[in-house]
């Protein structure tokens, strides 16, 4: 049986969804084992079909009135009507008007500690940057009603939300980030600006690619034209210095199409893969990795339609064009979870997006579902199988050491061990971990030409540390970090999932 | 030394201010005595309510006609003491219809501009207002900083030839042939020697007219005099949140009542209040009960305030007043309004005049009443002009913009400054290079506190009053010693220590009774901060007996280490960490 499979990226999807499947669902439903608490039942969540725009369209077709971030006032699915719920149990951060979220009330928690000052990668390079207090807890509880602007240095921060794991005292750090950032560009920054086009563009790089990957190898080529980056440099502020990721000839969503979807059908193990832009149209490699590493255990793996996860865009404060996205993502989402599938990502931004961000900065209907049901590839794997003992005594072909780098965002997530430790009892394979600095990339940030030097600088210690690994392959699970440690280093970078892929011989 | 003068003006809260200024400007020669800080009274312990005479609208339309009156004008002549935040009388399923409409009706008749809105709307305004709330009058009710407006109005008066004298107690009323003529201040050194004007000495000022502006200590200064004034002292408690949950004045509409307001004040929200007879003004007892009701009741109108984090509570002391023989029995039924007792008439004294009653929004019209007053007596033929002249600070509005590029400040700092200091923010921030953040929570940079020492002189206190440097969410556990160590560029060490002691003790006074939760984590780093890594708790420039240094040993070399000790110094681990898999 094949589940949500489409045709190339699935924009044309929209909100339909694959009625088709639905014929199933009382049957399926009696097959399958009661929903365990929280997991919404198939029905309960379906949502009228709605309209969400090609997210091709970078012009501002979006209603101007709709919110960039809200809590309940406004939700093109249907969302919560936050009238009804018990007044003393409301939450009034959900119920802002104007889709602004007003964060004065996160600065309770803080004492001043400086802990995130300590902990932020930019802070520590750059004199300039005032760092994550001033940008958090003390920006907002210096707000009154009626002051709109944002100081200009939140567009320094690179959104690794190291400060969120740094706090003692659970301060809403990337939220107050995030939302400042958000305010900044919607009120204070001038939408005819390089930047501001060129923090569009790289933000949303899903549209790009879906273009480039309908002519991989002309996209590929064109970006190695002696010059095209430093033209897009003087053009765009995008850094010259970097290399430009290849774009697969077949992306991964093609490949999967053409295997026929799943291998594998069991409706009381079922995975749904949030294989984001990334793995998608540059490394489809650790996509297929997933998909056979799931079915060596047994998961039958859905691929729902789906855009973006946000990071970019919450990186550069285009909180409009991450709701639109995240639209489609949670209904397409909730309607797997429906099914019995828990949400798995093999980037560790986009698993951060999903968990973290999604419900912190937007009401949509079953985002807490999506958030609950959400988790890392390889997370997930050591959680429900007994990855140990299926990886004792396992020996690998060739011999392989790896200077592996945890990225922030799975730092937040609890993860920064889990790749050590998973290919701990594997033969043949050394895992040296290259310290817990920040990698300087952080998605777009380290793309900026304005920024790169910061970026590079921020860097430094973890290309240090790698050289002096004894491995000379990278390891992370991070595509974007991934593209910082080749570009220090000239280091092959591969995804932890590549080689579970390996090790378990899937 | 002793000098006369025409007029001293006794209390340094809002109406002394307002009396010196008013008098300086008429041309006399005025001096204006208070035995600690501007504000020390009553005036620096109140909510910060600039009242439009809502609250009054009912139970006393006088004061109501004058407050909204005097609201008018303090917008126009101290726009940046004043936040022009707007009021809301809110209205819960179970306060009296009828009430509401009185108010509304009371309102009216005072021209007091009203408008009735729905609960939906309100809430719209306010969201954290409760879901029941069913509908509001929305008023020109605002926030006055009562420190600044006092700082202003006393910097007018010392520019029209006023002297102004801080920590100077009037130890005696000086009478002589039955009529007034001056009063005999102590110049307190304080403990810290802190050096403001002929410390440990005491000076008799001589006067044509005494006016007592002492609020709830006129009779104290009465007594002295040797004529009763029978203030009636009404403490209240009023609770200082972290964050503001709402950015509009919001009354409950009904009679009176205890904990009925909360008002948004700079960064925080302030509730108020209680109000309970006391016998004495300067010792009364601080009772838990009346925080927490503080905080159970007005949640009734913000339920976010339960579980929002305090910062502090302070209690301030009422100088309501009667006439003798009105024998009211609960002090919320006294009137608010204020009195002038001309103790020449009323008590054969002339030469002194008592002001009693009043509230911070007509402090200026109370220091005109008592102005012509004191001129009729001394003859003087002048114009009272305070309603119209700006107060230094508001002559315009501080730009922000050219602040943040001048100045390089950036945004919430930038705003903040220019709020506190008005058209006074050029000339501040203008030669201070570099100017670092010195009070992270409040905003403040080093230029501010520097202006403010540079007015105040080594008194933190002062200074943090001017800035509010110390005043938000660490309360001066992040910044007293940055504040000190600004002190330390003209004053000697022990001065500075002094004061920096002064200041740490005088946040930890207000925070005492705010220690659950998060206040009570950040008094916990606070304290560990000052006391461990700064040593204040043990820190030898501050104890009496010597150090014993013959207590340390000598260092690792010197004496050959124990078996069970020291074996393995100066070989720790050097290991980076490389090995990932440990």
């Amino acid at each position: 049986m094949t589940r949500h499979t489409d045709d190339g990226d699935g924009d044309a999807e929209g909100g339909n969804g694959p009625d088709g499947e639905r014929g199933d669902g009382p049957a399926a439903d009696t097959d399958r084992s009661t929903p365990a608490p929280g997991v919404p039942e198939a029905g309960r969540d379906e949502q009228p079909s709605i309209f969400v725009p090609d997210d091709g369209e970078v012009s501002d077709e979006t209603p101007p009135e709709r919110p960039a971030t809200d809590g309940g006032v406004e939700s093109a699915t249907g969302g919560s009507d936050s009238a009804d719920l018990d007044p003393d149990a409301y939450d009034p951060v959900d119920v802002f008007p104007g889709g602004d979220l007003d964060l004065r009330e996160g600065a309770d928690s803080c004492y001043k500690c400086t802990s995130c000052d300590t902990s932020c990668p930019v802070a520590e390079v750059d004199e300039e940057f005032p760092g994550p207090k001033f940008q958090g807890p003390e920006q907002w509880r210096l707000k009154r009603k009626g002051d709109h602007d944002i100081d200009e240095s939140i567009t320094s921060c690179s959104n690794c939300m190291r400060c969120d794991d740094a706090c003692p005292s659970s301060v809403p750090l990337s939220q107050m980030h995030n939302e400042a950032r958000g305010q900044f560009v919607e009120s204070q920054m001038e939408k005819l600006s390089r930047e501001y086009v060129r923090n569009r563009i790289l933000s949303n790089y899903r549209f790009f690619a879906s273009i480039a990957s309908k002519v991989p190898r002309l996209a590929n080529a064109a970006t190695k034209i002696p010059g095209a980056m430093k033209l897009g440099e003087k053009v765009l502020g995008i850094a010259g210095d970097r290399e430009f990721p290849d774009f697969a000839t077949q992306t991964f969503r093609e490949w999967w199409k053409d295997r026929g979807g799943a291998q594998v059908t069991d409706p009381d193990k079922r995975v749904a893969y949030f294989h984001g832009c990334y793995s998608n149209y540059n490394t489809p490699e650790v996509g297929k990795a997933m998909v056979r590493v799931y079915e060596h255990f047994g998961y039958e793996v859905m691929v729902p339609p789906q855009k973006c996860s946000g990071t970019p865009m919450f990186a550069n404060g285009m909180l409009k064009d991450a709701r639109r996205h995240a639209e489609t993502n949670v209904e397409n989402l909730v309607e797997a979870i429906g099914e019995g599938a828990d949400v798995i990502a093999s980037c560790t931004s986009c698993s951060l997006s999903l968990r973290q961000e999604y419900p912190e900065l937007f009401d949509i209907h079953g985002i807490e579902d999506v958030s609950e049901h959400t988790y890392e590839a390889l997370e997930y794997l050591r959680i429900n199988e007994d990855l140990e003992g299926e990886l004792a005594g396992t020996e690998l072909a060739d011999e392989q050491a790896f200077a592996y780098h945890a990225p922030c965002h799975a730092r937040n997530q609890g993860l920064s061990r889990q790749a050590v430790e998973t290919f701990r009892d594997v033969d043949g394979v050394t895992m040296e971990d290259v310290g817990d600095s920040c990698s300087g990339i952080s998605g777009t940030y380290g793309w900026k030409a304005e920024k790169y030097e910061t970026s590079m600088e921020i860097g430094e210690e973890m290309f240090e540390h790698m050289e002096d690994a004894k491995g000379d392959v990278g390891m992370t699970e991070c595509p974007t970090c991934a593209m910082q440690m080749e570009h220090g280093t000239g280091y092959e970078v591969e995804h932890p999932l590549q080689l579970l892929e390996d090790a378990v011989g899937a | 030394m002793d000098q006369q003068v025409d007029v001293v003006v006794v209390g340094g809260g809002s109406t002394g201010c307002g009396v010196v200024r008013d008098l300086a400007r008429r041309g006399l020669d005025a001096v204006l005595v208070e035995k600690g800080n501007l504000t020390h009274g009553t005036t620096g312990r109140m909510h910060g309510l600039l009242h439009s005479g809502g609250r009054y609208a009912v139970s006393d339309q006088k004061s109501a006609r004058e407050c909204i009156e005097e609201n008018r004008v303090l917008r126009d002549i101290a726009g940046h003491c004043v936040e022009e935040t707007g009021g809301l009388f809110v209205k819960r399923p179970e306060d009296s219809e009828e009430y509401f409409q009185e108010k509304l009706e009371g309102c009216r008749a005072c021209d007091i501009p009203v408008e009735v809105i729905d609960g939906e709307e309100a809430r719209r305004r306010e969201p954290y207002l409760a879901r029941d709330v069913e509908k509001a009058i929305a008023l020109p009710d605002g926030a006055v900083d009562p420190f600044r407006l006092c700082v202003a109005n006393a910097a007018d008066a010392r520019e029209h030839g006023a002297r102004i004298e801080t920590h100077a107690p009037v130890t005696d009323v000086l009478v002589e042939g039955g009529e007034v003529v001056g009063v005999e201040v102590e110049h307190e050194t304080g403990p810290g020697e802190r050096v403001h004007r002929e410390p440990g000495t005491t000076e008799e000022i001589r006067a044509r007219h005494v006016v007592n502006a002492t609020g709830a200590w006129a009779g104290n200064l009465g007594e002295m005099a040797g004529v009763d004034v029978e203030v009636r002292p009404s403490k209240g408690v009023m609770t200082v949140m972290n964050t503001r949950q709402v950015d509009t004045v919001i009354n409950r509409c009904r009679p009176k009542g205890d904990a009925d307001i909360i008002v948004p004040h700079e960064t925080a929200c302030i509730l108020g209040t209680t109000d309970e007879e006391v016998d004495d003004p300067e010792d009364y007892p601080e009772e838990e009960w009346e925080v927490d009701l503080m905080i159970e009741t007005l949640s009734e109108l913000v339920p976010a305030l339960k579980d929002a984090r305090t910062l502090r509570s302070f209690w301030g002391v009422r100088p309501l007043y009667e006439p003798p023989g009105t024998g009211t029995e609960d002090p919320t039924d006294i009137t608010r309004d204020y009195f002038l007792l001309d103790h020449g008439d009323r008590d054969d004294l002339p030469g002194m005049t008592t002001i009693v009653g009043g509230k911070l929004t007509t402090y200026r019209m109370m220091a005109e009443s008592i102005s012509d007053h004191v001129c009729d007596a001394l003859g003087h033929d002048a114009t009272c002009d305070t309603a119209d002249a700006p107060l230094p600070g508001s002559e315009s509005e501080a730009r922000m913009a050219e602040l943040m590029d001048e100045f390089g400040l950036r945004s919430p700092v930038a705003r903040r400054s220019g709020q506190r200091l008005g058209s006074r923010a050029d000339d501040v921030l203008d030669d201070c290079d570099p100017n670092p953040v010195i009070c992270q929570c409040e905003g403040v940079t080093r230029a501010e506190v520097r202006d403010a020492i540079g007015e105040a002189g080594s008194d933190l206190n002062a200074v943090r009053l001017r800035t509010r440097a110390s005043m938000g969410n660490c309360q001066g556990g992040f910044c007293t010693h940055r504040i000190a160590a600004e002190l330390a560029q003209e004053y000697p060490e022990p001065v500075v220590r002094d004061a920096e002691d002064e200041l740490y003790q005088e946040r930890w006074k207000g925070q005492r009774h705010a220690l659950w939760g998060r206040q009570l984590s950040q008094a916990m780093l606070n304290h560990l901060l000052h006391a461990t890594t700064m040593n204040r708790d043990g820190d030898p420039a501050n104890l009496d007996s010597e150090v014993d240094f013959g207590a340390f040993d000598a260092g690792a070399d010197s004496e050959p280490a124990g078996p069970n000790e020291g074996g393995n110094a100066g070989t720790a681990t050097a290991d980076g960490g490389t090995d990932g898999d440990r």
